[in-house]
């Protein structure tokens, strides 16, 4: 009764064919044919059955055969080859999700992120673009080139790591890339946000970066949130007369004050600064007063 | 594929977009697979270029008789016409269903209802059906069987007899699986759980599909609301056999359900009412026919619509989202 039509039949004649049957009840119901191979068990007839697949006598038969990696006596593989570092101190690497140039337009285009609005890791895990584990050593997305020859929207973007050319291919385009440093905790409340919310908890401040990527972060070669501002005009020149393109005037530009928008190095969402408290359920926002608390957010 | 071979069958009634069925009358109660009977029930089952005035016979003496329904009576003056409110793809075009009244027996034709063909007139996968009754059916059961081993059966410490000399064969302990009164070997351990969940879409889809069944198979009725004239349940049970909607009768609403109907349906045993959070495909299944409110209509079709273009979850969905409903 499963209509499975060949080639051509199609819902309308799948739905004609239907009216004709009898009664769809649970009578009626089965899987269709092929969906349920029933296993083979061992030591019942035929093809899993005599041997059971056991073999003929000896050690195999008899299930006493030596551990997994024995090589008769003769020093084992995995003792002879000398041990190197390959994996040692994987589960502290920091992992970055690569986000290509190609998948980010495709996003803009598919309006599922508003260039517009400044471009944050926030909107792109709601774009469902990228999925970020900060539990799996993920601490962020790295703007990759693939794509850049047809990347074509101007954008105010935030990632963690940008190469060269990523950098050179959004402003290009007359947009403003920025690298930024998340820790763990401030990662996860910005990828999901209303769970955090709903916990009730003041928003913290984001952790300044560690020590080997201080240097990345205080380049602005590399557009760094702590970089000096005044540095960055120069590293955009230069670049432009690296790669051979005209550096646009986005201080011309209608959209300028979007694109000149900048987190604060301590702040993780746009307006909203850390101690606040945010109540989902009565829509309000709740702001420290003691000084202590105010003195120990605002450093 | 056997004709129904029943003893003065009900003949199904004609809704817009049904063909006249054909049904052959036997008064035996098992159809004898002949060879001329098997050719004459596949002409049934592909039903009216087959059709035969009445009162001819098959070779086997079998009457064939040719089930019409007159055309629909009058319309009231102010029909109901639903619409569908969410949008239609282009390619496609909405499914109809007759909007029926609960007022009066024979209260037929209120008006037309456009029902959204990706909710109605989906694929006929009976396999999912199958896939869905089936998780329905097992993903509550909990075994409780259990039987106990040779270390669990009371007593089998001690070494019944030594091990030479006596003559009988060597045993440990009474209670070794040879023994009567022994221990089991792979028997039931314990509370079993059969739990398992499929995807949410798989799901939604077994939904989508029962649905369409109903419909295509004319087992769904749509009624404007469930405003009965009273509460007896005599009334009910009159108005579904005349109407012909079949031995059992779902009726579904998303609303609190007025008095009359609860009560009339109450003492019923063939006749159900069900919240609309309450539709399952099991249910749907179980009753040969379904009767849908306009309201119980617009919340299914939001519902299991939402599915075929939602993000996939970041959080559980019982959590609020700001993207979509």
């Amino acid at each position: 009764m499963a209509a499975a039509s060949r080639g051509g039949g199609g819902g309308p004649k799948a739905l004609e064919l239907l009216r004709a049957l009898p009664r769809v009840s649970l009578v009626n119901l089965r899987p269709n044919p092929g969906a349920k191979k029933s296993e083979r068990r061992r030591g019942r007839g035929r093809h899993g059955g005599k041997k059971s697949g056991r073999g003929h006598k000896g050690q195999r038969q008899r299930g006493n055969r030596p551990r997994l990696g024995f090589e008769g006596g003769q020093t084992p593989f995995y003792l002879i080859i000398p041990k190197y570092g390959y994996n040692e101190g994987h589960s502290h690497r920091r992992q970055y999700h690569p986000l290509s140039l190609q998948k980010l337009q495709y996003l803009i285009d598919l309006g599922r992120v508003d260039p517009t609005q400044p471009i944050d890791l926030t909107q792109l895990t709601n774009a469902r673009g990228v999925t970020i584990q900060p539990l799996k050593r993920d601490y962020g997305v790295q703007l990759v080139e693939k794509g850049a020859d047809n990347f074509s929207a101007k954008v105010n973007i935030e990632v963690q790591m940008a190469s060269e050319l990523a950098i050179a291919a959004i402003e290009k385009n007359g947009g403003v890339i920025t690298t930024g440093f998340y820790d763990p905790r401030s990662l996860e409340i910005l990828c999901k946000p209303i769970p955090f919310f709903l916990r009730g908890q003041p928003i913290p401040k984001r952790m300044l970066p560690p020590e080997d990527l201080v240097r990345y972060y205080t380049d602005a070669k590399n557009r760094g949130y702590l970089a000096n501002p005044s540095n960055i005009p120069e590293a955009r020149l230069e670049l432009a007369k690296k790669y051979g393109y005209v550096l646009p005037d986005i201080s011309k530009d209608e959209l300028f004050q979007m694109l000149s928008t900048r987190k604060d190095p301590r702040q993780i969402f746009f307006g909203l600064a850390p101690g606040w408290v945010v109540n989902m359920s009565e829509k309000k926002i709740l702001k420290p007063t003691d000084e202590r608390l105010l003195r120990y957010y605002s450093s | 594929m056997a004709a129904e071979p029943t003893r003065g069958s009900v003949p199904q009634p004609r809704t817009p977009g049904s063909r006249p069925i054909l049904l052959l009358q036997s008064h035996k109660l098992f159809f004898r697979r002949t060879r001329l009977g098997q050719r004459l029930s596949c002409a049934c089952v592909l039903g009216w270029p087959f059709l035969c005035s009445s009162g001819q016979r098959n070779a086997l003496g079998h009457r064939l008789i040719d089930y019409q329904e007159k055309p629909p009576l009058v319309i009231s003056s102010a029909p109901v016409l639903r619409g569908c409110h969410l949008a239609i793809p282009s390619h496609r075009t909405a499914v109809q269903a007759w909007v029926e009244s609960l007022r009066h027996y024979d209260d037929r034709h209120v008006g037309l209802a456009d029902l959204h063909p990706d909710v109605f007139a989906v694929m006929p996968r009976v396999d999912i059906l199958h896939t869905v009754a089936v998780w329905q059916r097992n993903y509550k059961r909990i075994s409780y069987a259990k039987v106990k081993t040779r270390a669990e059966v009371r007593g089998g410490g001690k070494k019944p007899w030594a091990q030479k000399g006596s003559g009988r064969a060597r045993h440990g302990s009474i209670r070794s699986p040879l023994w009567r009164g022994g221990g089991i070997i792979h028997g039931p351990r314990g509370p079993t759980s059969y739990y398992y969940m499929l995807p949410m879409k798989v799901r939604v889809l077994g939904l989508k599909v029962a649905l369409t069944a109903k419909l295509m198979q004319d087992n769904l009725h749509v009624v404007d609301g469930l405003d009965m004239p009273t509460f007896d349940p005599q009334y009910l049970a009159d108005l579904a056999q005349y109407r012909r909607w079949g031995q059992s009768v779902l009726i579904v609403d998303v609303n609190k359900m007025p008095e009359n109907i609860t009560k009339a349906a109450a003492s019923l045993k063939t006749i159900t009412l069900v919240p609309a959070l309450g539709l399952n495909v099991y249910s749907l299944l179980k009753y040969e026919t379904l009767v849908l409110t306009l309201d119980t209509l617009a919340f299914l079709e939001e519902k299991l619509l939402w599915h075929d273009s939602r993000y996939t979850a970041l959080y559980p969905f019982h959590l609020p989202y700001s993207d979509f409903p």
